[in-house]
């Protein structure tokens, strides 16, 4: 659920960080819908996405892109992590297009995806936006881990490591590519953001 | 998760490697607090531990329920989902569960980093429950309510703690405003922290409905989002 909806971070630190993907509904069209999980695979990477994964298979820095990409299943979902408005846009307009009848979703600055819709002459259906965290947040780290940590949304990136890569990097254990591709090994979905990540980790290591 | 004590040599690569920071060295070897232990597979996964000390042993009911609600690689037997086990409105073209008039709620409890107890995921479910919402029927949590009505999830899961845990459901719009002052009182007398989303369809100008009702209240929006853009077929009427 919403796992890529509660990212972390103001207008700059999110201006780069957009997540287009494909899911089918269990209950109404999944049933021998897994080849288009591959044409969508296919128009995905045409355009040079930072990550990508499908949530039943891991993400392509722990399996390859070829491996992601085939073996679809019909309750596959697919993901695809783009760093500009521009890129999100012609993307869209090759999906509107293949007409794949999956259910794409954008996630990103809600007016950016407002712009990429209306440039393709769509609509947002359905809108879905954050209200943040409640409750006990004196348990939560600093800002930083949690921008890290959030590209997650199924948590699959714990704070120490963020915290510990991010030590790395200042004691130059590590690059800061590196480091990054670490985090975004733990998430099977290939939502993490690797640039975005490794912009952050630079700025916690002082450099 | 355990740690095999005959192999583990006590390196402590695999303390970083725990989301609910459960880990630590004992005598010279890893060691699991199993009570806090969510089962999410992180440890193991993450092939950081040189001698493969890291298991996964035979689980009862409990044990895979922590994993079922922890480890997102695992689908949900009551929604066929991986992740959370929810579909939410990442399908709402298609399955039309969020119509014009009608919000979406979610609270998930235990995001991000701090993980939740069952008894925590009872106390905001029986706020909701208070306003007669409809629970989701498609989410893992509400099939292990006892009482829908009342938002009582089965005695035998209230100490379990999962990594996550979503509490989902549809009010009318005019509800809306009653369910958050509610969930903000709740969000007082819990052990953890819970990420709270609101969806709905968009109107013709592009905007829901919960729009207004939250900036009323004086609640601020994260400034990114999630859209559902209208491509999925067949298209499900909303109206």
């Amino acid at each position: 659920m919403t796992h890529t909806l509660h990212r972390r971070g103001n207008e700059d630190s999110l201006r780069d960080d957009f997540v287009i993907f494909a899911i089918a509904a269990q209950s109404v069209n999944a049933k021998g819908i897994a080849p288009k999980f591959e044409d969508f695979y296919r128009i995905v990477k045409k355009h040079n996405p930072s990550n990508t994964g499908d949530m039943k298979k891991g993400n392509e820095f722990v399996l390859g892109d070829e491996a992601v990409g085939r073996d679809m299943l019909d309750n596959s979902i697919v993901h695809a992590v783009f760093n500009d408005e521009k890129t999100v846009v012609k993307v869209l307009k090759e999906l509107k297009e293949a007409d794949l009848g999956l259910s794409i979703v954008v996630s990103g600055i809600i007016h950016s995806i407002d712009q990429c819709c209306r440039k393709n002459d769509m609509k947002m259906h359905t809108v879905e936006r954050s209200l943040g965290i409640w409750g006990k947040r004196e348990l939560l780290p600093d800002e930083p881990v949690l921008e890290i940590s959030t590209m997650c949304g199924h948590g699959m990136i714990p704070f120490k490591l963020v915290d510990k890569m991010a030590e790395d990097i200042s004691r130059n254990r590590i690059t800061t590519r590196d480091a990054a591709v670490v985090i975004a090994k733990q998430c099977h979905c290939g939502v993490v953001n690797v640039p975005r990540v490794e912009r952050i980790l630079d700025m916690m290591a002082g450099k | 998760m355990e740690i095999n004590k005959e192999t583990c040599i006590g390196c402590a690569l695999c303390v970083n490697y725990c989301p609910m920071s459960c880990i630590s060295i004992r005598e010279g070897r890893s060691f699991i607090d199993q009570d806090e232990c969510v089962e999410c597979g992180v440890c193991k996964n993450s092939g950081v531990c040189p001698v493969d000390a890291i298991y996964e042993p035979e689980m009862d009911e409990k044990r895979n329920l922590r994993k079922t609600f922890s480890n997102p690689l695992i689908s949900h037997s009551s929604t066929s989902v991986p992740g959370r086990g929810t579909e939410e409105m990442k399908t709402n073209d298609v399955t039309g569960r969020f119509k014009m008039g009608f919000t979406g709620i979610a609270a998930e409890l235990g995001r991000p980093g701090t993980g939740t107890r069952f008894s925590d995921v009872q106390k905001v479910a029986q706020a909701c429950a208070r306003h007669k919402v409809e629970f989701e029927p498609l989410n893992p949590v509400t099939t292990i309510m006892t009482d829908r009505k009342k938002g009582l999830i089965d005695d035998r899961f209230l100490n379990e703690k999962v990594l996550s845990a979503i509490v989902e459901f549809i009010v009318p719009d005019e509800k809306v405003k009653g369910v958050l002052e509610d969930l903000m009182k709740i969000s007082n007398e819990i052990d953890t922290v819970f990420s709270l989303d609101i969806c709905g369809v968009a109107d013709a100008s592009g905007k829901p409905f919960f729009e207004k009702v939250v900036q009323e209240m004086g609640l601020e929006f994260s400034i990114n989002g999630k859209v559902n853009v209208g491509l999925g077929r067949p298209l499900a009427e909303v109206l």
